[in-house]
């Protein structure tokens, strides 16, 4: 062994990837996308009951989103049992978060959040991570997801 | 032919662990600073008795993040 290190993930994305991010994330906890026209009508709806549901607010740290098209309002929101989860790039173009639902309290709400953007984080970095073991002809040899929800990849390549 | 190995755990976080494997002298940090241009910033690193033995060359084309 040469060398152990531990890396602490920034997020650098175009909207499409982070948007996928967010899709592969959202589906793995059981989560369901929102359509865009759905979410218009909740968003609607969520000013006129805002008294019944609670809102938090959210951000990825060390996110930014990049994007070519700007002015256009891209957003995601992803919804479980009740609570709905909406991504968007806040003004400074970093990854914004809002949790809502009705009948949770604030905590809950953020923790709800926090798994989802963990998770998404964690997704973004295993498709970066596979993106360049391929470009650099490694070969996956072992995968496996821990019980604590960690991915771990063996990778090997000879060389002359 | 060398074999060159990793370990690769991405935690439930995002955070990585690498552990490099086959790598003599400094030519391992080429794969650290692959892996910060894809993942991040290092948090730690520990180096261990293959790091000081004689160097060998390992260049990776490192593009710039899109």
């Amino acid at each position: 062994m040469s060398s152990v290190c531990i890396l602490t993930p920034v997020v650098v994305a175009a909207w499409p990837v982070f948007s996928a991010a967010v899709a592969a994330a959202a589906t793995s906890l059981g989560y369901s996308v929102v359509a865009e026209g759905v979410d218009r009508i909740n968003q609607s709806l969520q000013g006129k009951e805002v008294s019944k549901h609670h809102q938090i607010q959210l951000e990825i740290a060390n996110s930014e989103l990049v994007t070519g098209q700007l002015g256009r309002d891209q957003r995601l929101s992803v919804t479980r049992g009740g609570v709905t989860v909406t991504f968007s790039r806040d003004a400074r173009g970093g990854a914004q978060i809002c949790v809502t639902g009705t009948g949770q309290t604030d905590e809950a709400l953020r923790a709800f959040g926090e798994e989802l953007s963990q998770r998404v984080v964690q997704q973004y970095v295993y498709q970066r991570v596979m993106d360049e073991l391929r470009a650099h002809q490694f070969t996956v040899v072992e995968e496996e997801v821990k019980a604590d929800q960690s991915i771990r990849l063996k990778v090997r390549r000879w060389e002359n | 032919m060398a074999q060159r190995e990793f370990d690769i755990t991405i935690g439930p976080s995002g955070e990585v662990e690498l552990h490099i494997h086959g790598y003599k002298g400094k030519s391992c940090l080429e794969v650290v600073k692959l892996f910060e241009k894809v993942v991040g910033q290092v948090k730690s690193q520990q180096r261990t008795s293959e790091f000081y033995e004689p160097e060998e060359e390992v260049r990776f084309r490192i593009d710039q993040r899109q």
